[in-house]
């Protein structure tokens, strides 16, 4: 369908031509407040985070309908260009932000496509064998993509407090226990959105600048497609 | 030439405070005692002073709040700095009445300490412990501090009345006071 130029072209535009626009101090500020809050109610990190995960999970079941009927985007082809719409059209559209985005095929379907498993998705098989099979790949259960946000506006000035952070000497990973992901709420709207367009998927922080990281990644995994949900014709 | 900075809430609780060491000026510049820190032909005038205050340690640690660990060194005159920059707080109130600029350059003086402050708009306190004359400096300095208090107090987990303990907010702070003082 659209190239990815097309996207980030189309996510420019619903950015400038949206006119209700919130200060982003203010929004940073309400989204602090609303984190800190919760800790004090919860007290609990994995509680909190939770908490963020289902509150973003009301929002993204709503905001899809904002977003579709602002964009008119068709269904997309797979799973692959699901990443590149939410990075570049979604992401741009709402927070004015680009994250980049690497796609991984699902694991099972890249070994039975006889496939030298890539990330950046090239391949010496002829044009059309490449495509079907990489588009096949893409939209097994268990492919993912991974958002890397260079920058996070609900995180802006931000230091989390010393109990906030995983424990030393936890490797990374994204149930570490006793850390906090500050920004969960992403997580859930995701989840929400995708899951109302027929995908349900699992969303995960993987890391954080705001916990020490190099980066704030997301991944964004396919569990399956929700079939037996799409009301069918009656025919 | 040394200083000492303390920033205050609103309500007198000692948020930050930070014992710094310029290397601009030409007096002695070993650790800190106050003899260590006059001229030395003036240490025999102000002996008996730092007898007294050295006397009156005691007394100056139950009136004293005790805000920060002490950073460097000056283990036994802590107490009377501190002490300097409580009492001075007064004077502060009494000049925030009359003027509504927010550096109130020098406002009382302490044998050879003198006392500058800087009030912003929330009525937070930032006292500045030195000696000499350096007013631009310190303008200056004072101006990055309030920039920098502003992004920590921007933080959802800071709590305007518990110290700023963010190791960040702290190297920013001494490098500014390297720069400026």
């Amino acid at each position: 369908m659209s190239t990815p130029r097309q996207y980030k072209t189309i996510g420019e535009d619903l950015w400038k031509s949206r006119t209700e626009k919130i200060n982003a101090e203010l929004f940073t500020l309400a989204y602090g407040s609303l984190v800190v809050q919760l800790i004090q109610d919860y007290e609990d990190y994995a509680e909190v985070n939770k908490q963020l995960e289902k509150m973003g999970y009301n929002i993204g079941v709503r905001l899809i309908e904002d977003f579709l009927a602002r964009s008119a985007l068709g269904r997309c082809a797979d799973f692959k260009e699901v990443g590149e719409v939410v990075a570049k059209v979604g992401f741009k559209s709402f927070l004015n932000i680009a994250p980049t985005v690497i796609h991984h095929p699902s694991p099972a379907a890249a070994t039975t496509a006889q496939q030298p498993p890539s990330s950046a998705q090239r391949s010496s098989l002829l044009p059309s064998q490449n495509a079907a099979s990489q588009a096949q790949a893409h939209n097994q259960p268990g492919a993912s993509f991974i958002l890397t946000l260079d920058e996070n506006p609900l995180a802006e000035f931000v230091e989390l407090p010393e109990g906030a952070l995983p424990a030393p000497g936890n490797a990374q990973g994204d149930d570490t226990p006793g850390g906090l992901w500050y920004s969960n709420i992403l997580c859930g709207v995701l989840r929400g959105a995708l899951e109302m367009v027929q995908m349900q998927c699992e969303v995960v922080f993987l890391s954080d600048v705001l916990r020490g990281d190099e980066t704030t990644e997301i991944r964004v995994r396919l569990v399956r497609y929700l079939e037996e949900e799409v009301p069918v014709g009656d025919d | 030439m040394s200083h000492h900075l303390f920033l205050l809430s609103p309500t007198d609780i000692p948020i930050y405070s930070l014992a710094h060491q310029s290397t601009k000026s030409t007096t002695a510049q070993t650790g800190g005692t106050l003899s260590s820190n006059l001229p030395s032909w003036s240490t025999a005038p102000f002996s008996g002073t730092l007898t007294a205050l050295s006397g009156a340690q005691s007394v100056g640690t139950t009136s004293s709040q005790n805000g920060g660990a002490p950073k460097i060194g000056a283990g036994q005159d802590r107490h009377v700095i501190q002490m300097i920059a409580n009492a001075s707080l007064d004077v502060v109130e009494e000049m925030q009445v009359n003027s509504s600029a927010m550096y109130l350059k020098s406002i009382d003086k302490f044998n050879e300490w003198t006392v500058s402050a800087f009030v912003t708009a929330g009525n937070m306190r930032f006292i500045l412990l030195h000696e000499g004359k350096n007013e631009e400096g310190i303008r200056a300095f004072f101006v990055e501090v309030w920039e920098l208090y502003v992004k920590t107090a921007m933080n959802p987990f800071h709590r305007s009345d518990r110290a700023i303990r963010s190791p960040v907010f702290d190297a920013r702070v001494r490098a500014s006071a390297k720069k400026y003082l």
